[in-house]
């Protein structure tokens, strides 16, 4: 049987089956197609600027391996002027982080890119087996990603560069999709679909070239360019909804392989559906996902359960909702007395304006935060009291409840009621 | 009654056995009954307490019957909120209600024809006004749609066969889908657009449809995984569409299973309701169409999660359809307005494919599924 020709030269022998499309093609063929799709990726939405200087996370893994690789050949191939440098987040744990951040630092030399790695011992005076130490095996997955997410922009900082790009991927951007679907999430679903993330109150940008590539290809690519990076994936089993979404999507690619590009455009779709509120609430802390796959991770396991008992609560409660509403609604409907209708208007006005984070300074360290003392602060200043328990007590911190449906909707209520 | 013994009395009368368990509550056929159309009765008020103007016919909605469970449970139960308000003296006009039945061996081959399903219906059902259709009363109803299948299909399509009849024509259209999937995405965007165009030709104002709770997650599930994310602002959402007519979905609230124990109170439906074949196990997950998939996730998570299933539909439901960014392009296939989401990556979307098609029916184009 004569060999397959590539279905995009037709001169070479056909090595891959591209996993979006099936098209069968050439490894030339393939690693053109790949970063040419990176390259409009680029381009169709503005990422870069002439001269910007770039951070890429990296963590030694195929997706940052293949974006530090990729964004350097495009740089020199499309002469972006790009700046790019390699900023490494060093958690402090022995036989994981070390040996991939010798990966990096092998990557560091054959991109001929200067390396920053920031350490949780030098930034927070933890390391990640200190914590564990600590508080134990449950739960330090909290702390790994609120530490991270700090970490990156701190790197950045220190390095003097504002935008920091991330190798997530297209199937890291569906499963959030979908998580937070399952989760009643529609802030969160908003943002881990946007290409760029960070506000206006932040310095820093974030944002993913890598959102339209499969996670397939990122391994493909990275096997037949025979780059240099660390196969072990995180050890720490993902959160429950993550899971499930993960499972679910992978069940969809089999079925069409383009589900996965076809839930990042949904996703995008249903960002603008959802209500502008749910945008203001976007804190620069939250605006990352999945990374590792443990960063939303929690090791409990229990989440959907969870959740269900929740809603179960809410939906014995919801009778009593409507014997307590009618009476309130009424009150409102009557003009309060001394209170002239310009007020009135100006209070509505304010109430939505009430339920916005404001964001300052954290206290201790000077970070952003829509409280007194940024997420890190609050879980460090728990592990120097030598109190474990505030990972359980985070679960219920305002930045979380922020997000937390429930909690939104009793909100939503008391509006209505007031 | 004093003197009566009860084993398990009933919570909300106390006065018969209890055979229900429903939301942890347990109750005897006639409570449950209350119960289950209460939920749904919340949902139709608006159009049961509709005035029409002085000297202006009732206002219509259409229900579309498949004699599946759902809708023809939400048939019995329209049908009896109806007559009981047209027994009341001074009660509101309402509406009225016109049932439509696609014929569904116009859908597949391997359904058999309603036959004297139709008499039947009509027997019970007096008040109601019943139509059937065959699937290519489409071409009919939607006059432009005979030209838009051939640019749709593309070469894989005869297109100029007039000696065709318009079913063979519609056939030879959906056979030229491979896939399970774009098959069953197609066949419900045809549908969907039938049933509004009769509903806009007889006058209705708005379709109910017989979605249950789990349906609904599962089509909003679906929706996602297959690019349709603007269109759940209708899908699985009560209120206005695209379309210039209301949808609602009373039984939003409501289990299947809690649907067939509402069936079973009532002889007169066991003889309407066709079961629906049994989800088999031994299907490889690939040969599955998503719409499939996404029903198996939702019956099987949902039996321990249920609240987490039917959160999935709340949480579409707060999307905004009025945030929806377009320039007022609508599909030529499915006839919503197509969303122009910023920063989209079109590079899946060939060059090759007509203009005005949303991305999701372009998916589901032949040849490129």
């Amino acid at each position: 049987m004569a060999p397959t020709l590539c279905f995009n030269c037709q001169k070479s022998r056909a090595v891959i089956i591209r996993p979006k499309n099936r098209h069968k093609l050439c490894r030339e063929c393939f690693l053109s197609v790949f970063e040419a799709e990176v390259h409009e990726t680029i381009i169709s939405n503005s990422l870069f600027t002439r001269g910007e200087r770039i951070a890429i996370g990296a963590s030694g893994g195929k997706d940052s391996t293949v974006l530090a690789s990729v964004l350097k050949t495009l740089n020199e191939r499309h002469n972006y002027g790009l700046d790019l440098c390699l900023l490494s987040i060093d958690e402090g744990i022995k036989g994981y982080r070390d040996d991939s951040l010798e990966t990096v630092k092998r990557n560091a030399v054959q991109y001929d890119m200067p390396l920053v790695i920031v350490g949780y011992g030098e930034l927070y005076g933890w390391t990640m087996d200190q914590v564990v130490e600590q508080i134990g095996k449950k739960g330090n997955c909290t702390y790994c990603g609120v530490f991270r997410r700090q970490a990156l922009d701190r790197g950045a900082e220190r390095l003097g560069i504002q935008h920091v790009v991330t190798g997530h991927n297209a199937d890291d951007v569906a499963e959030t999709v979908m998580m937070n679907l399952l989760r009643g999430d529609l802030p969160r679903l908003s943002r881990g679909t946007n290409i760029v993330t960070g506000s206006s109150s932040s310095d820093i940008r974030r944002s993913k070239p890598l959102k339209y590539a499969y996670e397939k290809e990122i391994v493909l690519y990275a096997h037949h360019k025979q780059l240099d990076y660390f196969s072990t994936e995180c050890i720490y089993s993902p959160e429950a909804f993550r899971g499930s979404a993960r499972t679910l999507i992978k069940d969809l690619e089999k079925i069409r392989p383009s589900s996965i590009l076809d839930i990042v455009r949904s996703g995008e779709e249903m960002a603008i559906l959802v209500p502008i509120l749910g945008d203001e609430q976007a804190a620069p802390e939250e605006a990352s996902v999945g990374g590792c796959g443990s960063q939303n991770g929690r090791t409990r396991g229990s989440e959907m359960a969870e959740m269900e008992k929740t809603l179960a609560q809410n939906e014995a409660s919801a009778s009593l909702e409507t014997e307590i509403k009618l009476p309130s609604q009424q009150t409102t409907a009557v003009p309060l007395p001394k209170t002239n209708t310009k007020k009135q208007k100006k209070m509505v006005q304010q109430k939505p304006a009430a339920k916005k984070q404001v964001l300052g300074k954290c206290e201790r360290c000077g970070y952003i935060t829509s409280q007194r003392w940024c997420h890190a602060c609050t879980l460090l200043e728990g592990l120097n009291k030598n109190r474990p328990k505030t990972a359980i007590e985070m679960e219920i911190s305002p930045e979380e409840e922020e997000s937390s449906t429930t909690l939104r909707r009793q909100m939503e209520q008391v509006q209505l009621a007031g | 009654m004093p003197g009566k013994e009860l084993l398990s009395p009933c919570m909300d009368c106390r006065e018969a056995e209890a055979v229900f368990l429903i939301r942890s509550r347990h109750l005897c056929r006639n409570c449950y009954v209350r119960f289950v159309g209460h939920k749904v009765l919340r949902r139709t008020e608006q159009y049961r307490l509709r005035r029409s103007a002085p000297g202006t016919p009732r206002g219509k909605i259409l229900l579309p019957l498949s004699c599946g469970l759902a809708s023809s449970v939400l048939l019995h139960m329209v049908y009896t909120q109806m007559k009981e308000q047209r027994s009341r003296p001074h009660a509101p006009e309402g509406f009225d209600l016109h049932v439509l039945i696609i014929d569904p061996s116009s859908i597949s081959s391997s359904s058999p024809p309603l036959g004297e399903a139709l008499e039947l219906l009509q027997q019970r059902f007096p008040l109601a006004s019943f139509t059937q259709l065959p699937l290519h009363a489409a071409f009919e109803l939607v006059p432009d749609l005979g030209g838009v299948l051939p640019r749709y299909a593309g070469e894989g399509f005869n297109k100029d066969d007039a000696s065709l009849s318009p079913k063979e024509h519609l056939d030879a259209f959906r056979a030229s889908i491979s896939s399970n999937t774009s098959a069953a995405d197609v066949d419900s965007v045809l549908v969907t657009r039938l049933i509004v165009a009769f509903a806009k030709r007889n006058e209705c104002f708005g379709i109910i449809w017989g979605d249950s709770d789990d349906r609904l997650a599962a089509k909003t599930l679906a929706s996602v995984a297959k690019g349709r994310g603007s269109s759940l602002t209708w899908q699985v959402s009560d209120g206005m569409t695209p379309f210039g007519l209301e949808f609602r979905f009373p039984l939003r609230d409501l289990f299947t299973a809690e649907l067939q124990n509402y069936a079973d109170c009532f002889a007169e439906l066991t003889d309407i309701i066709k079961p629906d074949a049994p989800l088999s196990d031994n299907i490889l997950t690939k040969n599955l169409s998503i719409d499939q998939l996404m029903l198996r996730y939702v019956s099987s998570q949902g039996a321990k999660y249920p609240g987490v299933m039917s959160n999935v539909t709340r949480t579409a439901n707060k999307l905004q359809a009025s945030q929806l960014s377009t320039n007022g392009t609508r599909c030529a296939l499915c006839d919503t307005l197509i969303c122009n989401s910023k920063g989209v990556y079109n590079q899946a979307l060939h060059d090759t494919s007509p203009s005005q098609l949303c991305y999701a029916c372009d998916r589901s184009r032949p040849g490129l599924s």
